[in-house]
Parts: structure tokens; C-alpha cells; sequence
């Protein structure tokens, strides 16, 4: 049978950011996949380092909108590594909280988007209704809906107003009520189950050969979770299950979100009990950072999210290396899209709730010329109209 | 740091680490290029790590990678570096056949350092395949302005 390349992208209705994928199909069956990714430039890495530390912290915040306390908690955590600096009790359970909400609505606008891309909006309108309070409660703690700026070296930046705990967990409660409720939906839904059973599935040896990290490994009986394997902050002073299936489908990728939601909601609801009791200062005061070199990771709602700085004794980190879950877990398509009907293959591209704009952190352009795009355009257009018409 | 991986992995490779920084749940330890792939290999197949990434860095005297490898059972961290003085061509082995999750930084670190990496399956760049003009090592000294 002809093989013939099928592009998606750059620009695609399933695709929040710009990626391309070229997927090669016999038929209607996809038998191989090629990414090209880059097309963002963001120069996060190179930009660090003309920034002081406090100043890198507010800049990897802006790495991506989704897991904006993500990157902040693993670069901080990277800064402490250098000195072994310990953070406040209170400070620890401010940091788990803020990162647990994170992780509630980035699984809820992952699981709307999912519903979407099957063609079941409803489950989109009730996920993202059911976000709104989850940042409410950001705004009630930070004063911002995203983008929090709460990590600081050393602790955190802001307290938690302990007369807003009752109205905080009053949120929780209701948030709880409706994420059973959607848990319930989807284990009982025979269209979810019709759709994404079976659906790009990820062997467990594969997951180990492609290093993923996240739900998308937990889904294929890969049980690491930095919250568990190395906790930090308040995560080793609160009761969890790590939730580990094991068909390393669309619908087991589902379902681990929604279930790591009810246990996000149980640590948040002990943070919230432990900060009206524990007192005491949110910030412990750090001077200055070593020589050194330090590593810093955080169990991001997609995966682990690691931060690599150096120091030199000054004020800035002389490198800075970044690496996000979806730079180990998009690779993982080369294995999960093969042998799929073409129609699958788009929610199988979605169900590692891939984030390109954290996986293309690092490319800076800056050319001293001025480049003639519309030049290079019509260029590239006659060069691709001759390659077609020799082939 | 689980301190019975740590003794146990430093007495296998004793003859092929040097330089050790250890740390509380790390260690940094430099490597020979030529024993990197039997360190790797003991990390990731015998110890079963997991490569989280790894990271280039230009210094005055040497271009080095660090690979970060982490032990997941014990919450530790292992990080072989190897260091090339030989700045003009660094050239290194690639652990991509062993490690096929490096293959994307890998690609990463030739296009940004301008590495070789030796037995790589896929030479070429990985972010700046459609830069309209191409990339010359941009994170290199005297690149960066």
C-alpha cells in the first residue's frame, strides 16, 4: 500500500500553541510520526542569566501560563539545593497548597479541552465551569487568578490570611462535590469509554525508554512522583495516594487526572487545617547563594519539572537549564501514535496534555540583520513548488 | 542520599569517577568520555534510573555536560559530567542508543554548543530546524550579545 504524509500543523484547531507533525500513513493507519518543534522563541535559559535570582524566579513564572507555580517552585528549589536552605513550616504548607490548586485546574482545563476533542462538549463546559473557584481561590490567596508570584528563595511571599481559610475550604467542599461527580461520569460514560479505551496506548517499557514523567507514565504502571520520591515542602507532612493504572490508553490517562484531582483536594484541605494552627514566620531571609550547583524539580500537574542552576557567588546564576515534562513526554508519540487510525491520533497527540511553549524554553533569535520575510516566503514557496513537481 | 546506592555505585565505578561532589540526595562526579557509556549503561539499565535531561555549559577552560540521572527508589540524584578542553571541535559519545529519551537533548545541546555527539541516530537540530537562517551555536562565548 502507498504511504502517504498527512501535516498537522503548525497551525491546527487541535493545537493550542504552533507545533507541527507529519504523520506517515498507509491507509488509514498512521505507521510512523516525525515532530518539528521550535516554533517559539522564548530564550527563558539565556535571559536567566543576565537576571538576578529573585528576578529569574518572576521570569520562569512566565514560562507558561498553565503551570505558572511550577517552574517558580522547582527554580527556588534548585537556589535552596545550592545552600541546603530550609523553608518555614508555614511557608512549606503555603507552597503545597498554591501548588495543588495549580494542579486542580490544570487537569480541569485538560480534561474540558479532552472532552472537546472528542466531540463531548459537555464534559468541556462542566471541567471549565467547575475551574472558575479553583481560581477564585488563587485570587483570594494571591490577589491574581495566575500568575502568582508567591516563591521566594527561602520560603514564600505571601501569607494566607487565616480569616479566609473557612471561605477557602467552603470552595474546596463544593469543588470536591462536582469532581466526584465528573469522576463518577466518566467511569460510567460509555461514550468516553468508546472513544479513548485502547486509544494510543504507551507500554510501560516504552515509558521507561522515553524517560516520561507524569500522568502520562503513572497511565502505563510507572509509579515516580516527585512528591512522593523526593518530597519537598510540605508534601512528606500530608496523606496521599499516588495513582498508578496501568493500560497506558487515552481513557487511563483520563482517569488518572481525575482522580490525582481528589487527592489534590485532600492535601489542600490539610494544608488549609494546618496553617489555621501552625504560626510563625513565611520567609526566612537569604543573603546571598554559594558557589555551587543545585538541582531543583517539582511534581508539575504534566510531570516532573526540573531546574538546573550553577552560581558563581554572585547574584545571578551563571547557567540555568530548564527542562519541562512535555520535552520527555512528546517524544513518547513515536510510540503511542504508531499503528492507529489517523482519527485517534489527535487525542492520543492531546492526552499528554502537551505544554510547547515550556518545551521550547530554551531558543533565543536575535539577528543583527533584518531578515526579508516575505522574501524568504516566496522563496521557500518556489523552492517547495519545484521539489513537488520533481518528485 | 540512599547512602547504600551511593557506596555500592561508587565502589562498581571506582576506577572510572573522579572528582566526586556529593551532596545531600547528589552527586556530581566527572567521567572520561570513553567510560561514559559503561556508566550509563550501569545507571539506567542496572540501577534503573531515569534521565531527567542533561545540561552543556561553556566554561574558560572546557565546554562540560552534565547528565542528570534520577534514582527515583531513593529520591537521589546521579550526574556524570564529562568535560571536553578541546573547545574549538568538542566531540563526545552519545548515550542516545543506550538512553533514548536523550535524543531530543542531545540535538538541543549540537545546535545551542555546537557538541558532536558521536553514534547519535538523528544529527541534526532540533529547535531551529525552520529558522530562516540558521543557528551557529548561539549559546556559545561570544555568541550571546
Amino acid at each position: 500500500m502507498n504511504k502517504n504524509q498527512i501535516p498537522v500543523g503548525p497551525f491546527h484547531p487541535l493545537l493550542e500553541e504552533a507545533e507541527y507533525f507529519n504523520l506517515t500513513v498507509e491507509g488509514e493507519t498512521v505507521v510512523d510520526i516525525d515532530m518539528d518543534i521550535g516554533w517559539m522563541h522564548r530564550g527563558h535559559e539565556f535571559i536567566s542569566e543576565q537576571k538576578t535570582f529573585t528576578q529569574s524566579i518572576f521570569l520562569v513564572e512566565r514560562i507558561c501560563g498553565i503551570c505558572s507555580t511550577s517552574h517558580p517552585l522547582a527554580c527556588v528549589h534548585a537556589i535552596e539545593d545550592i545552600d541546603n536552605v530550609e523553608i518555614p513550616e508555614r511557608a512549606a504548607y503555603i507552597r503545597t497548597l498554591i501548588g495543588e490548586l495549580e494542579r486542580i485546574h490544570s487537569h480541569l482545563l485538560w480534561l474540558g479541552l479532552a472532552g472537546h476533542f472528542i466531540g463531548y462538549d459537555t464534559l468541556w463546559m462542566w471541567s471549565w465551569k467547575y475551574r472558575e473557584p479553583v481560581l477564585q481561590m488563587f485570587e483570594i490567596i494571591s490577589g491574581n487568578r495566575n500568575h502568582y508570584g508567591m516563591m521566594r528563595v527561602g520560603g514564600v511571599s505571601r501569607d494566607v490570611d487565616p480569616d479566609k481559610i473557612p471561605e477557602l475550604m467552603k470552595i474546596l467542599d463544593t469543588i470536591d462535590s462536582k469532581m466526584i461527580m465528573i469522576a463518577n461520569a466518566a467511569h460510567d460514560d460509555p461514550v468516553l469509554k468508546s472513544r479513548l479505551v485502547g486509544v494510543g496506548v504507551l507500554s510501560k517499557q516504552d515509558a521507561i525508554d522515553f524517560c516520561a514523567t507524569g500522568p502520562t507514565s503513572r497511565a502505563s504502571g510507572i509509579p515516580g512522583d516527585v512528591r512522593k520520591d523526593d518530597p519537598n515542602d510540605a508534601y512528606g507532612r500530608v496523606d496521599f495516594d499516588r495513582i498508578v493504572l496501568n493500560n497506558g490508553d487515552v481513557y487511563d490517562k483520563l482517569v488518572v487526572r481525575v482522580l490525582e484531582i481528589l487527592e489534590s483536594t485532600k492535601i489542600c484541605r490539610q494544608c488549609l487545617n494546618q496553617l489555621k494552627t501552625v504560626r510563625g514566620s513565611i520567609l526566612n531571609d537569604v543573603k546571598e547563594i554559594s558557589p555551587g550547583e543545585g538541582i531543583g524539580r517539582y511534581e508539575a500537574p504534566r510531570g516532573e519539572v526540573f531546574h538546573y542552576i550553577r552560581s558563581d557567588g554572585s547574584n545571578r546564576p551563571v547557567r540555568h537549564k530548564v527542562r519541562a515534562p512535555s520535552y520527555v513526554n512528546i517524544p513518547t508519540f513515536q510510540a503511542s501514535c504508531k499503528g492507529i487510525p489517523i482519527a485517534d491520533a489527535l487525542i492520543t497527540l492531546a492526552a499528554v496534555d502537551p505544554c510547547y511553549c515550556c518545551t521550547e524554553r530554551a531558543l533565543r533569535v536575535k539577528d543583527h540583520e533584518e531578515i526579508d520575510i516575505l522574501k524568504l516566503s516566496r522563496e521557500k514557496t518556489e523552492r517547495l513548488r519545484r521539489e513537488i513537481h520533481d518528485h | 542520599m540512599d547512602k547504600d546506592q551511593t557506596t555500592a555505585f561508587i565502589k562498581v565505578m571506582d576506577n572510572k569517577i573522579f572528582n566526586l561532589i556529593q551532596k545531600k540526595k547528589r552527586l556530581y562526579f566527572e567521567v572520561k568520555n570513553e567510560d561514559l557509556l559503561e556508566v550509563t549503561a550501569h545507571l539506567f539499565k542496572t540501577m534503573g534510573c531515569r534521565l531527567s535531561t542533561a545540561t552543556a555549559m561553556e566554561t574558560y577552560r572546557a565546554i562540560e555536560v552534565l547528565y542528570q540521572f534520577s534514582h527515583d527508589i531513593s529520591g537521589s540524584y546521579f550526574c556524570p559530567r564529562v568535560v571536553m578542553t578541546n573547545k574549538k571541535k568538542p566531540v563526545m559519545h552519545s548515550i542516545t542508543p543506550i538512553v533514548r529519551g536523550a535524543e531530543w537533548i542531545e540535538r538541543e545541546m549540537f545546535e545551542f554548543w555546537g557538541i558532536t555527539f558521536e553514534g547519535h541516530p538523528r544529527k541534526e537540530p532540533l529547535l531551529s530546524r525552520n529558522h530562516p537562517k540558521g543557528l551557529k551555536q548561539p549559546l556559545r562565548f561570544g555568541r550571546r550579545t
